[in-house]
C-alpha cells in the first residue's frame, strides 16, 4: 500500500461526533436574592449562625458546620478587599477562547467575607507588580449596563457582568496574617 | 443468628421528597438529608469512618458538582471518602465493603440527582458506546420501548400487564409522602392513552425527578448499641452484562438472577420487594429474574414510577425496604438497584430484621 493510500484509509476511520447538551435552570433562592442585591450595588453574603463565617456568594448552608443558612443570616460586605492570589493566563486558541492577550485570574477576599471570589480581573497595575496582599476595590459597571450573565448555581464567582474588575487602591499591602486562612 | 463483627446493618436513613423541579441546588438537597440520616442513627458526624457518594455531573451540567455535594458530609474535619458515578446504592455497596475491612464502625452513603435542568433524551445517549449507539441518539425511552416490544412478542407480557403495574404503583404511592405521582387510576383508562414509544405510554415511563437520599451503616455490636432494630445486610452483590443491548436477551436479566443468588437470596419468603423497575415493563423482567411469586409485595412505596430521582432512586429502594424492617412491619426484604441501559448492571440487597 502506498503512503497516500494508507493515509486515506486512516482518515476513513475518523468519525465526527459533536455533542450538544442543553441545560435550563433557575437560580437557587439564595442566589436569586444575591443577584438582585448585586445589581443594586450591594454585596450580601450569609453569616453562619454557628461559626460566624461569611459566605459570598451565599451557598445557602455552611459546609464547615453543615447547617442551612437563609435570609435571616444575610450580611453586607465591603466592595474593598485583598487580592489573596493570582494567575496570569497566557491564552492558547482553544475552542471558545475569546482572549488573545495575557490576562489575570485573581482571588479577592472582600472585607467582611470569609470566602474569596475567584477568577476576578485586576486593573490599574502592571502584571509584573501583582502580589499577594494587594489591596483592591470593585469597579462597578454603570447600573444600566449591569447584567447577570455568568452567575450560575455552579458558584464559580462570575461577577464580571456587574463588577468590571478590581483595581489597586494604592494603600499599603495587607500582611499575610490578614488573609492566610482564606487563600484559594 | 448471633451478631458477628462482620455483620453490617443499616441504622439510619433519610430522603427528600421526589419533585419535578427542586428550588434548591443538589448540595442543598443533600445538606438536610445527610444531617437527618446522621440524627436518625443517633451518631455524631465526626464518628463516621468512611463516606461514599453516588451522583452524575451530567444531570445538572455542573463540572465537579460531585465535589461540592461532599460539603453535605461536612468540610471539616477531613474525612475518608469516595465517589461512584452511579446510583447511591452502588456507593452503599462500596461503603459496606469498606466496613468489612473491620477497622471502622460507621459509614455514610448517599445518592443525589437533579434531572430537572437537563434534557434526559440528550444526556443519556452519552453513556452509550460512541461508535454505534451514541451517534444515533438512542434515548432511554426508545430503548425501553424496544424491550417492552420484545416482552410482548415473546409472550411474557401484555400492554395490560404494564398498565396494571402502573395502577398498583400509583395506588401504593398514596401512602408515600415522598412520592411525586400517586392516586387511583383505572387500567382501561390508562390503555386508552396514546403511545409515547409504542408499546409504552407516558405512564409506563418514570417521571423526571429531583431528590436525594442518605444511609448510615454500622458494624457488629455497634449497630445493636445504636439501634433497637438494626436492618442487617445479609448479602449485597452486583453483576454487569454486555454493554450492547443487541447481544443479550433483553427480556431476561441474568445479572439480576446472579446478583440475587450471590447476595444469598434462596427463594424463601420475602415480605417486601423494592425494585428499580424504572419502566413498568421492566418489573416483568425483574420479577422473572428474581423468581418472585405472583402475590409478592412489590414496590409498596410506589417504586420509580412514583418518583425517579436518578442516582438516588436505587438507594431509595433500599431505604424503603429498610424502613419497613426497622418499624417491624417486615422481617425480610429484597431491594434492587440498576445502572446503564436496559438493566445492564444490577445490584441486589437482602435485608433482615432479627
Amino acid at each position: 500500500m502506498s503512503d497516500t493510500a494508507a493515509a486515506a484509509k486512516k482518515e476513513e476511520l475518523v468519525m465526527e461526533h459533536l455533542v450538544s447538551l442543553t441545560y435550563k435552570e433557575r437560580l437557587t433562592p439564595n442566589l436569586n436574592r444575591f443577584v438582585d442585591q448585586l445589581l443594586d450595588g450591594h454585596l450580601v453574603g450569609h453569616k453562619c449562625p454557628a461559626c460566624g463565617r461569611v459566605y459570598l456568594p451565599p451557598k445557602g448552608y455552611c459546609p464547615m458546620c453543615v447547617v442551612a443558612t437563609g435570609e435571616s443570616d444575610e450580611v453586607e460586605v465591603s466592595d474593598h478587599g485583598i487580592m489573596t492570589g493570582f494567575t496570569i493566563v497566557t491564552p492558547v486558541a482553544y475552542y471558545g477562547q475569546q482572549e488573545t492577550q495575557p490576562f489575570v485570574h485573581a482571588s479577592v477576599l472582600l472585607n467582611g467575607a470569609d470566602t474569596p471570589l475567584g477568577g476576578q480581573d485586576i486593573i490599574g497595575i502592571p502584571h509584573d507588580q501583582l502580589r499577594m496582599g494587594l489591596r483592591v476595590r470593585a469597579v462597578w459597571k454603570p447600573k444600566a449596563e449591569r447584567r447577570i450573565e455568568g452567575i450560575s448555581n455552579r458558584g464559580w464567582g462570575g461577577l464580571g457582568s456587574v463588577i468590571e474588575a478590581f483595581e489597586a487602591t494604592g494603600e499599603p499591602d495587607a500582611g499575610p496574617e490578614e488573609f492566610k486562612e482564606h487563600i484559594f | 443468628m448471633p451478631v458477628s463483627e462482620n455483620d453490617i446493618a443499616i441504622i439510619g436513613f433519610a430522603q427528600t421528597p421526589c419533585v419535578r423541579d427542586a428550588d434548591a441546588s443538589e448540595v442543598q438537597l443533600l445538606v438536610p438529608t445527610v444531617s437527618e440520616a446522621i440524627a436518625h442513627a443517633g451518631i455524631d458526624r465526626r464518628e463516621i469512618g468512611f463516606t461514599c457518594a453516588g451522583s452524575c455531573d451530567y444531570l445538572t451540567g455542573g463540572p465537579f458538582a460531585f465535589v461540592s455535594n461532599l460539603e453535605a458530609a461536612g468540610a471539616w474535619p477531613p474525612i475518608s471518602e469516595s465517589h461512584v458515578e452511579a446510583d447511591g446504592a452502588f456507593a452503599m455497596y462500596e461503603a459496606w465493603m469498606r466496613l468489612l475491612e473491620g477497622d471502622i464502625e460507621l459509614a455514610l452513603a448517599f445518592g443525589s440527582g437533579k434531572s430537572s435542568p437537563s434534557n434526559p433524551a440528550e444526556v443519556w445517549p452519552q453513556q452509550l458506546d460512541p461508535y454505534y449507539l451514541a451517534p444515533l441518539g438512542v434515548d432511554p425511552i426508545s430503548l425501553a420501548g424496544i424491550q417492552a416490544r420484545a416482552l410482548i412478542d415473546s409472550g411474557k407480557a401484555t400492554e395490560r400487564d404494564f398498565a396494571e403495574v402502573v395502577a398498583r404503583s400509583r395506588r401504593n404511592a398514596k401512602d408515600n409522602p415522598n412520592a411525586q405521582l400517586a392516586g387511583d387510576v383505572d387500567v382501561d383508562a390508562l390503555l386508552a392513552e396514546p403511545y409515547v414509544r409504542a408499546p409504552l405510554r407516558k405512564h409506563d415511563v418514570p417521571p423526571i425527578s429531583d431528590g436525594a437520599v442518605a444511609v448510615i451503616m454500622a458494624r457488629g455490636q455497634r449497630a445493636k448499641d445504636l439501634c433497637s432494630r438494626p436492618v442487617w445486610i445479609r448479602g449485597i452483590d452486583h453483576r454487569i452484562e454486555a454493554h450492547q443491548p443487541g447481544v443479550r436477551d433483553i427480556t431476561t436479566s441474568a445479572s439480576t438472577t446472579l446478583a440475587a443468588r450471590k447476595a444469598g437470596y434462596d427463594g424463601g419468603p420475602i415480605d417486601v420487594v423494592e425494585l428499580s423497575s424504572t419502566f413498568s415493563s421492566q418489573e416483568v423482567v425483574l420479577r422473572d429474574a428474581l423468581g418472585l411469586s405472583a402475590d409478592a409485595n412489590i414496590n409498596p412505596s410506589g417504586g420509580p414510577l412514583a418518583g425517579n430521582p436518578i442516582m438516588a432512586v436505587g438507594l431509595v429502594r433500599i431505604v424503603e425496604a429498610a424502613a419497613r424492617i426497622m418499624n417491624g412491619s417486615a422481617d425480610r426484604a429484597l431491594a434492587h438497584a440498576t445502572g446503564g441501559q436496559l438493566l445492564q448492571q444490577n445490584l441486589v440487597c437482602l435485608l433482615e430484621g432479627e
